[in-house]
This record gives structure tokens, sequence and C-alpha cells, in this order.
């Protein structure tokens, strides 16, 4: 490659030296030697602007076509641009391996700002229902604390809801690694859409009976995971019941285009900023405000629907609630029963 | 009931100990063991009418033991599955498990899956068969909800009609497909998918929160009594 360089700008400099003093065209070996400086480092550079001097007093320094020169002035020339290209390579070098640790130094703070997230989500958001546990438990076996039938049935309710919630974040953070890790296959299977969320709705548990359902009985059968689907749908279905009001609907409407199945669930909460719709489905990022789940569902469920063929995305919709779409592939139209 | 003597192994103590409470609390004979060699022998030395199994144990697979108990004992086995480890579900239906809760399982709903094995070895051989409010006549091959005559198409009579002779009971695919189309078609778990669909459309009041027939994703279906909804 650089030998190509090297005669590419011998025969420019061919071109030009009836109109420019040839002397002053030797810089033009630069543009040879500057790339490979800055990807092959200073030792490879040294190389292209030998090869570039000798190249220039061979085919345009007197006497041509030999490698003896007559002229002093020559000499000088060519010692200048030898000079020029060491300290042009050198600098090109310099900035590469610069570039580079930048960017390994950033790789190391992405990493290290993960593990912090993780550490911080975990030590809250584990900590919290589990001093709660520890909190409502220790009140009922205390003599000491009088309670009411009716004390003790919301301390009953404390533990189950928070250990509802811790097991909610350990599922999370299970199926994150194992996204992560690669080792979530998909065992895929074929699905009535109707089935998958049906399915998901089962496993909202009682805040399912806020979710407004439209079905399509005719939409084709996909081939997904029903498993991960389910996840998918869970999560996406929940953020959006988070930030609704109790009072609103979340909607969820199946509809077809033939080539996809689309799953399309909105809500009536603060909506989405434009520069939120993707970073939402990082994770631990809180894309809208007053999150206060780990910033896991979202992607998790991206994840799961990428790995069974599936788009997931939200669109912009400040003010006006946020909206959700899940598009599955169609892999086979509906058998048709006669019996 | 009450006297049934059922056999819980798992090697958490914790899990073991509330278990234990809460069977003795409903009236259940409990044995305990907490490695597959101890289960083993306890189900060699006492016969279990049912047995509740742990996956993880210490000196081996749950699957092994479910293989090694159904090759004597025809006691029901009712597994304990983690979740996300559908394909280790699948093996322990395989290989002689008829059913499973995942971890962490509420009580009620381990009890129910309990009394539901227990109340029969065999499907049921009444022929009128009641589920909740629905109703459905063998002989006449009649089904009613609610007092709402329900017309179905053969297949899917047949299918609602295995589903309710096991009523509660987890029915695996391959078992359902068998029993309805016949045993070439083992495989074909879509077909089950698109009738079931079809089924709860004609059932349900909502056919997206279906009560009456429950999904239980990469094992099977299982007819259930629906609860009153919260």
């Amino acid at each position: 490659m650089s030998a190509a360089a090297v005669a590419a700008v011998t025969g420019v400099i061919f071109g030009l030296k009836q109109v420019a003093p040839v002397l002053g065209l030797s810089i033009l070996y630069l543009l040879a030697v500057l790339p490979v400086a800055s990807v092959f480092g200073l030792a490879y550079a040294l190389g292209v602007s030998i090869a570039s001097m000798l190249a220039f007093n061979f085919f345009f320094l007197p006497p041509l076509h030999t490698l003896a020169l007559t002229d002093s002035a020559n000499w000088v020339a060519l010692l200048v641009f030898v000079v020029t290209s060491i300290v042009v390579s050198e600098l090109a070098a310099r900035a590469r391996r610069r570039a580079f640790a930048a960017a390994e130094a950033d790789a190391l703070r992405r990493s290290d700002a993960a593990k912090t997230a993780v550490l911080h989500a975990v030590s809250h958001d584990l900590r919290s229902p589990l001093t709660a546990i520890r909190v409502a438990a220790g009140g009922l076996e205390s003599g000491s604390v009088a309670l009411g039938e009716e004390d003790r049935a919301e301390l009953l309710e404390t533990i189950r809801l928070e250990t509802a919630r811790l097991e909610r974040l350990v599922a999370n953070l299970l199926d994150l690694s194992r996204l992560e890790a690669g080792v979530a296959p998909a065992r895929r299977e074929l699905w009535p859409v109707d089935e998958l969320v049906s399915r998901a709705l089962e496993s909202l548990g009682p805040d399912a009976a806020r979710v407004e359902v439209t079905l399509d009985g005719d939409a084709p059968l996909v081939s997904v995971d029903a498993g991960q689907l389910e996840r998918v749908l869970v999560n996406v279905l929940e953020n959006a019941l988070r930030f609704s009001s109790p009072a609103d609907p979340v909607e969820l409407v199946v509809g077809s285009t033939g080539d996809e199945v689309l799953v399309r669930i909105s809500d009536h909460g603060p909506g989405l900023a434009d520069g939120d719709v993707e970073r939402i489905f990082e994770p631990f990022e809180h894309g809208r405000t007053g999150g206060e789940g780990t910033g896991l569902g979202l992607a998790i469920a991206r994840g799961f629907a990428e790995a069974n063929g599936c788009r997931l995305w939200a669109e912009p919709s400040a003010g006006a609630g946020a909206a959700f779409t899940l598009a599955l592939p169609s892999a086979a139209a509906r058998p048709t029963l006669v019996r | 009931m009450s006297d049934a003597r059922v056999l819980v192994v798992d090697d958490e103590p914790q899990i073991l100990r509330a278990l234990q409470t809460n069977l003795r609390g409903v009236g259940y004979e409990v044995a305990t063991a907490a490695t597959a060699r101890e289960a083993l022998a306890a189900a060699a030395m006492r016969p279990p009418d049912a047995v509740i199994l742990d996956l993880v144990l210490p000196d081996g697979s749950g699957i092994d033991v479910a293989r090694e108990l159904r090759s004597w004992s025809e006691a029901p086995i009712l597994v304990l599955s983690v979740v996300g480890d559908e394909a280790e579900k699948v093996a322990a239906l395989d290989a002689g498990a008829d059913d499973y809760v995942q971890k962490p399982f509420g009580i009620d709903e381990l009890l129910a899956r309990l009394r539901a094995l227990l109340r029969r070895a065999g499907p049921s051989t009444e022929p009128v068969l009641e589920v909740g409010e629905l109703v459905i006549d063998l002989d006449k091959r009649l089904v009613t909800v609610g007092g709402r005559r329900v017309q179905l198409t053969p297949n899917e009579f047949d299918l609602l009609r295995v589903l309710a002779q096991n009523e509660g009971k987890l029915m695996t695919h391959p078992a359902l497909l068998r029993e309805v189309w016949g045993p070439a078609y083992g495989t074909e778990s879509h077909y089950l998918h698109v009738y079931v669909s079809q089924l709860r459309r004609k059932l349900e009041d909502d056919p997206s929160r279906p009560r009456y027939v429950l999904t239980e994703p990469g094992a099977g279906y299982r007819l259930v009594a629906p609860v009153a909804r919260s």
C-alpha cells in the first residue's frame, strides 16, 4: 500500500512539474507519509519517507534516473524533506496513540459508570424493600407493639408487595445478565399474538385491569419464544402503567400490516421528549421524570424483542402520553380450522 | 385428602420449614428430604401420595429423582422450578413430573396444584363436567357457560373435554395433541395455540384475560375454575 502511495504521488509530480518548481513539489510526498504514520506508526512512516526521497531523487533531480546528486541545493531540499516527514510522522503517530488511549480510557470509564449504576441500583432497590419487610415482620412479632386486626393485615400486605418487588428486580437483573452474556436462546414456536398478549396480562397481576385491549383475531401467526415475548410485553406495560395516573387506562392495540403484526401500547402519562426515545432503552436510564424502577425493564424488553427478530421503539409525544410499538414479523397465515 | 402423605424435597432448610409448616397446617402428613439420595430412600421406606420436588439438589438433579421415582411409583410429582429455566422444567415434565410451580411461588398456588394432583389418579369419568359456570355434557356434546349455549367444532369440543376431565392439572402440548388429534400430531403445537385462542373467544367473557383456559408457556394448558378477580 505504501509503495502504491509513493508511486501515485510520483505520478502527480510528473504532471505538475510543468507548472511549478519541482523542488517545492517534493512536499507532496508527505501525502503518502502522513496516512502511513497515523495508521501504522513512526517506523513504517520512516520507511515511506526514505522511499519517497529516493523516488524523488531518481525521477526529478539531475542527473535524472540515477541516485547521484550534482547540485548541493538539491541535497538541502532532500534533507529538509526527510526532517519534515519525520517530524510530521511523529506528530501523527503521537496523535494516534493519544486517540487510542482516550478511547481506552473512555471504555473503562463507561464500564465503571455501568458498575457504579448497578451497585447503586442494587443497593437502593434491594435495601428499601428489605427494610420494609424487616420492619413489617418485626412489628408483627414484637410483643410491645399493640396491633389491631387491620394493622396486622396492612403489615402482611407490605411484606407481600415488597417481596413481589424484590422478585421483579431479581428477575430483571437475571434477564439482563443473560441477554448481555448471550445465553438466552429463543425457543421459537408459532403463536397467535392474542395468546402472547393474554399471557402477559395474566402475569401483570391486578394492574392488568387498567389495560384496555383490542385484539385482532385474523392477524397472522408469529414465530417467537413465548416466554421472552411475554417479558417484552410485561415490561413495556409496566412502564406505561407506572407513568400514568391510576384513573387513566393504558391502551394495547393489535394490528397487522401483512408483513408484520404490530402491538401498540400507549399511555396518558407525561410522554417522552424527542431526545429520550432512544435513551430510555439503555440499561439504568430513567428517561421520564419520576421513574422509580431500576431502569432495566425497557432495556430488557428491547433485548428480548431483537433476539426474536422483532423491533421495539418509542415515539416522542411530549405532553400527550408515550406510545411504544412492537413489530413482530409475520411467520404464517392462521390455519383455517374447519373442524 | 387430609391424611395424604406428602414428601417434600428441597435442600434449602428455610423453604423446607415453611412448606412443612403450611402443609401440616392444612392437614397433610409431611416427610422431608434435603438430597436426592434421602428423597429416594424416604420414598422407598414409606411410599408418599405426592412428592414436591426441587430441581436443584446438592447431590444431583431433581429430574433424575423424578425419573427414578416414576419407574416404580404412580405418586404425582410437583416440581419446584426457577424462573427462566424453561428447558429444565420441560425436561422434568418429560422425565415424569406432573406439574410445576415457579419459585418464588405463593402457598395458595402450591396448595391448589397439590390438591388437583391428589384429587384423582386418572381423568374424571363423569358424564357431565362442571367447572365454575362452565358445564360440559359429554354424551350430548353440549357446552354452556353461565347458561349460555356455546357452539364448538368437534376438535374444540374434544380439546375442552380433555382439559375439563383433568381440571386443574397441567396438560402438556404432546398429551393434548395426542388425545385430541391422535398420535401422529405430537409436535404441531401451533395448532393447539390457535385452537385455544379460538376456544377462548367462544368461552371467555374477555378472551384477552382468560379465566378458564390458562397458558403455561413452553409446557401446556390447564383448565381451572375462575377465581374472583380483585
